[in-house]
């Protein structure tokens, strides 16, 4: 269980977080669901450690987080752009971590995760010559291998195209069930986040809109943000796909 | 980008207090020695500087010969990237030029000098090929071959640079509106290269105007700033007030130019999207600067020619059998293999600690947020304003009478110091380039920062540190202005050996150690350029 109490942060004069709060069920898939500048990264950065807060705190297991420093939070992002290492084979990039804790992670659970996620034929490959999936994947498995406590993605799907957009989040759901992981996402686009997650925190300017899962989003949106800027582009996607496959497939 | 740690904090500290013991300091002290008499503070130094006539005729000759250098290097280095970049001369004539033209740049400029008396001279090898003595070499003629031979290569590669963000779809859009020749090259050329070609000239300005080594060799009786200003401070009445004045007056016009430098950068024309496009065809054209650009790359290395040739003749151009005499003297003569030995030294120390210097500033300055991180670019852009000379008297004004006076350690600072821009800002731009997560993931997957930096960025940016490297050793080696004021007969560096070796008519030797610095760089630059593409074709 972690818990976000009354968190705030300002930048400057600007107001980025309001005194946001929210509980997060082991185990869960949560998305923070925003427009740019609506403060989402900037809460992910938060609970990562890398950014500190003005005021609230973080509770993980009745543990209070919040003066605990990134390194030892436990805690691990995989970033938009993956920030692999591009002087490392896709092999050694997984293994990156493993040289600082010594013992924690055995090697064939190296090679389970690499299994799991489908990267044995990449394993010898220069970053450059992998596709952003390979890329994607390779990121996740370097991450995963430290053995995270909550697993934190920052839009995990943004750089990828159609098709392979739709496995990874499968792979996501996956990752998240069979290793019980408490993973927290940061999108913009309504559709990923409600496909995807457990539960949506829909931020606008630094505030909660509404926090549920997806059918109470839905259909009980809290707030007239959430109606047009969520409900309406679903709504309007929902029409373009009816108009190219007609009706009756809803 | 990381959150602070207190080893960023460290480094930094260290870095500051250098640049304010070994920049800021001597700097100040300088400019108060300048006022500083007997009676305290006054402005009487810079009052009589007005009725010392000589020093009025040098400050007069030294803008005269600078100028008229820089609008000659100009033109050249114009041509020259013209020639790579708009014609279509011979392919790999385009490489053989952009090689060639490099090799001054591996050399003392004092050695210039004596390859000017060496080939024009009386019994000069282009005199004597010619048939008669083509012009008095000493004094003004000699100055501007010389200064133009050293200005055309940082000239020549700055409008190179300045070409390459030049869109040349735009000749041919030009053409195809029916411009005509000398339109279309004003709307396509020299326009877009207007800044380029400013900055051109005032670089070559301040690099004429500041340099020692070709006036001690070729001046004569024909005084320039930079041979007043030694004079004064070596002479044989030392007078370390009138030299403060001098240095700051040398100074001043680089604190112009760079200004101007900086300025006429904003003129110059970035093309949001480059494309490569093949330029029509034109035979005259082609030809016609394929003999010029030949002809001036030639030209210059004729000079140089006689260099590697003399050292090898019994006496030249008396009995011209060949021999290993002279050769085999410099390397029995404990002396000039010691001078030698001093030089490889300095440039070593000064490329490993200078490009951990650079580099380390630049890291901290693009990749943290350290709070007073932009100092260093204040820094730097005060280390590319100040000359050499001004800043080797600055140290002898500070540091003479402290236990670093006649040291290795002060001349390694001086080079570091003096050549930090160029290596700063090579590895500023490498860092920058790359992904400013790296350090959070590595932290993250439980590395310290260091580990990081070292696993990581290091790797990452291993062509850009050989660069630097390559960088502050050859200007170490070649440097004259900067250490001139700071060696002691301990400390002799091969460049400055040279200036010694001059009073005893000893050229045979001055052309081998000159000799030997050209092969020591080559083989430096040539190394450096393969470990270069070695690191970059693993990516």
């Amino acid at each position: 269980m972690l818990k976000l109490q009354h968190i705030s942060k300002q930048f400057d004069d600007k107001v980025v977080l309001d005194d946001i709060s929210v509980e997060i069920g082991t185990g869960e898939i949560v998305s923070l669901l925003g427009p740019s500048g609506s403060g989402k990264t900037t809460l992910l950065n938060i609970i990562l450690g890398l950014t500190r807060m003005d005021q609230g705190s973080i509770v993980f297991h009745d543990q209070d987080l919040s003066s605990v420093p990134m390194k030892k939070r436990g805690f691990n992002i995989v970033f938009q752009d993956y920030a692999l290492f591009p002087n490392l084979n896709a092999y050694d990039n997984i293994v990156y971590g493993l040289r600082n804790k010594k013992g924690t992670v055995s090697e064939q659970e190296v090679q389970e995760y690499i299994d799991f996620l489908e990267l044995q034929p990449h394993l010898k490959k220069r970053i450059s010559e992998l596709s952003g999936g390979q890329k994607q994947r390779v990121a996740l498995a370097r991450t995963l291998v430290t053995k995270p406590k909550i697993l934190l993605l920052d839009e995990p799907l943004s750089a990828l195209d159609g098709v392979i957009k739709e496995s990874i989040k499968q792979r996501i759901q996956s990752i998240a069930r069979e290793f019980k992981l408490t993973t927290i996402i940061v999108t913009h686009d309504p559709e990923e986040a409600l496909t995807l997650s457990d539960k949506i925190l829909i931020i606008n300017q630094g505030k909660i809109a509404q926090f549920g899962t997806p059918q109470e989003i839905v259909h009980h949106p809290q707030d007239d943000f959430v109606k047009q800027f969520i409900i309406k582009q679903l709504h309007i996607k929902r029409q373009n796909i009816y108009n190219l496959f007609g009706e009756h497939y809803a | 980008m990381p959150n602070v740690k207190p080893e960023m904090r460290v480094i930094f500290t260290v870095i500051l207090i250098l640049f304010a013991a070994f920049l800021f300091l001597p700097l100040l002290i300088l400019l108060v020695r300048s006022f500083e008499s007997d009676q305290g503070f006054t402005l009487g130094h810079y009052m009589s500087l007005g009725s010392n006539r000589e020093l009025m005729t040098a400050i007069g000759n030294s803008v005269k010969v600078s100028a008229l250098t820089a609008l000659i290097t100009t033109i050249l280095g114009f041509m020259l990237a013209y020639s790579i970049h708009c014609t279509r001369i011979y392919q790999p004539l385009k490489g053989v030029l952009k090689t060639v033209i490099i090799v001054p740049m591996l050399l003392p400029t004092i050695t210039y000098g004596f390859a000017i008396m060496y080939s024009f001279g009386n019994q000069g090898l282009i005199t004597r090929l010619a048939g008669r003595n083509l012009f008095e070499i000493y004094g003004l003629n000699g100055l501007l071959i010389g200064y133009v031979v050293y200005t055309l290569p940082p000239v020549f590669l700055l409008i190179h640079n300045a070409f390459q963000y030049i869109d040349k779809k735009f000749i041919i859009v030009s053409k195809l509106m029916g411009d005509g020749t000398m339109r279309s090259f004003m709307n396509t050329i020299l326009r877009p290269l207007a800044g380029a070609l400013g900055g051109a000239f005032v670089l070559s300005f301040i690099l004429s105007f500041t340099d020692f080594g070709i006036p001690a060799s070729v001046g004569g009786t024909y005084p320039v700033v930079a041979t007043q200003l030694y004079q004064v401070m070596l002479g044989s009445i030392p007078d370390f007030n009138q030299g403060a004045v001098i240095a700051v007056l040398m100074l001043i016009p680089a604190v112009f130019g760079i200004w101007l430098l900086n300025y006429l950068e904003k003129w110059n024309f970035h093309y949001d999207k480059l494309s490569d496009i093949e330029l029509p065809r034109h035979r005259v054209r082609d030809i016609a600067f394929g003999v010029i650009s030949s002809v001036i790359v030639l030209g210059m290395l004729s000079i140089f020619a006689v260099m590697f040739i003399a050292p090898w003749l019994s006496s030249y151009p008396y009995d011209l059998t060949f021999t290993f005499k002279h050769v085999r003297d410099v390397f029995q003569s404990s002396d000039l293999t010691g001078v030698y030995r001093n030089s490889l030294w300095v440039a070593l120390l000064t490329a490993l600690f200078g490009t951990l210097m650079a580099y380390g500033s630049a890291l901290l300055n693009v990749r943290t947020s350290l709070k007073a991180r932009s100092a260093v670019d204040m820094v730097s852009m005060i280390t590319n304003t100040v000359p050499g000379m001004v800043l080797g008297i600055s140290y002898l004004l500070l540091f003479n009478g402290s236990s670093l006076k006649g040291t290795f350690v002060i001349i390694v600072l001086c080079n570091i110091v003096h050549f930090f821009t160029t290596p700063y800002l090579m590895a500023k731009n490498s860092l920058s380039k790359m992904n400013p997560s790296w350090e959070t993931t590595g932290e993250l997957l439980g590395d310290s920062w260091f580990k990081t930096v070292y696993r990581v960025i290091l790797p990452n940016s291993a062509s850009t540190v050989i660069e630097m490297f390559g960088y502050y050793f050859i200007n170490a080696m070649v440097t004259v202005s900067g250490i001139i004021f700071l060696v002691s007969a301990q400390t002799s560096l091969v460049a400055s050996k040279i200036k010694e070796l001059q009073h005893f008519a000893k050229f045979n030797e001055i052309f081998v150690l000159s000799m030997l610095i050209f092969f020591t760089n080559l083989i430096i630059k040539l190394v450096c350029d393969a470990w270069q593409r070695r690191t970059s074709v693993r990516r």
